[in-house]
């Protein structure tokens, strides 16, 4: 086979696997910019990837899906918790990473091995009973609920641990000796030598907190308090249903998870497993 | 230095005291909890009438068609996604492992879907998949195959869902793989070209060898997380039609939460969560094994 022939099998093929990857988000977008109707007129032509020939047809499905549901209300509460828990998560795990990596005291290897081992605890089965204990503590139906359980991970505390632990003895003895106390030492001196860890573990828990659903599903009962993942299905299921306007709000969705994945990147493959996402 | 040592208990456990007091409550208080309702008739709407009722509830649900069935499922979809996710995820790395111009349009293509969340992809998959005006049996009519169920076939429904997971997932684990090999230093092929060896040897001798702490790495994250599936049933099937999607996460969310069988779901929740501590633990010692040799 002559070289140019090879050439355009060979990008041809990438092509094809390229579009069956990116298809349905495709469809997704282009739904949302234009009528119902023409959305099930254009279904398999190649005009079902296209917007509505229409510019000013665009939007409209968007002011529609914002006059019928309070859209910026959700879009807010899930950046109100993916910015809370990803702070939170970075404060809570860099501490005890701090106390495991820089500490002597009693316990500190059965404790470290305990919580090592209750890594093969799998999370998801305890849905009942973590919901009890939330019941107990009388947080249900509050933000603190969507919010707690998301904060402490093994996984990233042991991704700090290991990032402290390069960090020179020398250095924090040093500033010691100038009447420094732990908690200046570590807000003043070990968190900013730990920008890598603190973006690794604050993209991961943004990610995961952003794509929590179960959780707020469980714990919530006002819509007024739905994280965008929770408001997804509940349009999907508040009648009349009109396709482009869920388009439009799976859109909506996902944007701002583009920009974190775009920005983020290089820390993305750092947590190894420790992403919230299904089978990544 | 000796003397700081020995009071720093106190500042020790003070800076643990969030992460220790969160995972006490939201991780081994329920636990605990589970373990202990399992041997109980816990009904969420009688919570002081609750009676030890010792192993009934284990020999319950193992008479439970649903929960059977649930671990059928489960078993089918790990052993179906494990092979097409990660074979997937290693061929298109070895597709976009090379300099040529416009990989780089590729590579976000491929892993475009990862930027979805598990609901996201749930509803949109839904409504290509709608049987009589989804644009998956649109086209498929087109080019002349006959409009296919999906997910309202029982027979069809869960390899739906598997396709979908995969779909997903893949672009993820492409980026991981990828990352392997390039860091397979280039020395090490250039010496078996010189032995005669072709691209096929290649892979078979070199690539796949070198790239096998990567793939257990892959292996055990996927097969932990495949699991535990309940999104994907619970958005797109709710665990129909006739069971044939029901999950035991799922199972144990609609006894336990739906049905307010407290009891009863922490049964399965002990016997699940064994289950997949067992299959951690030795997948750990697989893996830690092979790293010696």
């Amino acid at each position: 086979m002559s070289k140019p022939v090879k050439r355009i099998i060979e990008y041809s093929f990438l092509t094809l696997l390229a579009s069956i990857f990116i298809f349905p988000m495709i469809w997704m977008i282009a739904s949302s910019m234009k009528p119902e109707g023409d959305i099930y007129v254009d279904m398999g032509t190649i005009q079902s990837f296209f917007p509505s020939i229409n510019p000013s047809e665009w939007f409209q499905t968007y002011q529609a899906l914002f006059e019928r549901f309070d859209v910026l209300k959700y879009v807010f509460n899930s950046v109100m918790y993916a910015v809370i828990v990803t702070a939170g998560s970075i404060v809570v795990n860099a501490m005890a990473g701090y106390a495991f990596a820089k500490f002597n005291f009693t316990g500190k290897k059965f404790l470290f091995g305990l919580l090592l081992s209750l890594l093969i605890v799998p999370m998801e089965t305890l849905i009942i009973t973590q919901f009890t204990v939330a019941h107990e503590l009388g947080i249900l139906n509050t933000r603190m609920a969507v919010v707690l359980p998301m904060l402490a991970n093994m996984l990233f505390i042991y991704l700090f641990r290991n990032f402290f632990k390069a960090v020179p003895d020398e250095i924090i003895e040093s500033v010691q000796l100038d009447g420094a106390n732990y908690w200046t030492i570590f807000w003043k001196i070990i968190l900013p030598m730990s920008k890598p860890a603190i973006a690794t573990v604050g993209t991961l828990s943004f990610i995961a907190s952003w794509n929590d659903y179960l959780w707020p599903l469980m714990v919530l009962t006002d819509t007024e308090k739905f994280p965008l993942q929770v408001a997804i299905t509940n349009i999907n299921s508040t009648p009349p249903v009109y396709t482009n306007q869920v388009m439009a709000i799976l859109t909506l969705s996902t944007i701002p998870l583009i920009i974190v994945y775009i920005v983020a990147q290089k820390y993305l493959l750092q947590g190894l497993g420790g992403s919230g996402t299904g089978i990544k | 230095m000796k003397k700081l040592n020995s009071s720093m208990n106190l500042p020790a456990y003070l800076f643990l005291s969030p992460a220790l007091v969160l995972m006490g409550l939201f991780l081994i208080i329920p636990a605990l909890m589970a373990i202990y309702y399992a041997f109980t008739d816990y009904y969420l709407l009688t919570p002081d009438n609750k009676q030890f009722v010792g192993l009934d509830n284990f020999i319950e649900i193992f008479k439970d068609p649903i929960f059977l069935q649930s671990l059928k499922n489960i078993v089918l979809f790990v052993v179906c996604v494990i092979p097409i996710q990660i074979g997937a995820a290693l061929g298109l790395a070895l597709l976009i492992n090379k300099n040529r111009r416009g990989n780089i349009f590729f590579k976000i293509a491929y892993f475009a879907p990862v930027v979805l969340s598990l609901v996201v992809i749930s509803v949109l998959w839904l409504y290509l998949l709608n049987p009589s005006e989804g644009l998956i049996n649109v086209l498929l009519e087109k080019v002349g195959i006959e409009a296919q169920p999906f997910l309202s076939s029982p027979k069809q429904a869960l390899y739906t869902i598997v396709f979908v997971s995969a779909w997903q997932g893949a672009g993820y684990q492409m980026l991981i793989f990828l990352a392997g090999l390039q860091n397979i230093p280039s020395s090490v092929y250039e010496a078996s070209k010189i032995d005669g060896a072709n691209k096929w040897q290649n892979f078979i001798h070199i690539t796949l060898p070198l790239l096998r702490p990567t793939t257990l790495l892959i292996m055990i994250t996927t097969f932990i997380a495949a699991f535990k599936l309940i999104i994907q049933p619970m958005v797109m099937t709710q665990g129909g039609p006739m069971n044939s999607t029901m999950t035991p996460v799922y199972y144990i969310y609609q006894s336990g939460f739906s049905d307010r069988l407290i009891g009863y779901s922490s049964a399965m929740t002990v016997v699940f969560g064994i289950v997949i501590g067992l299959v951690t633990i030795v997948q750990n010692k697989l893996s830690k094994g092979d790293d010696g040799s």
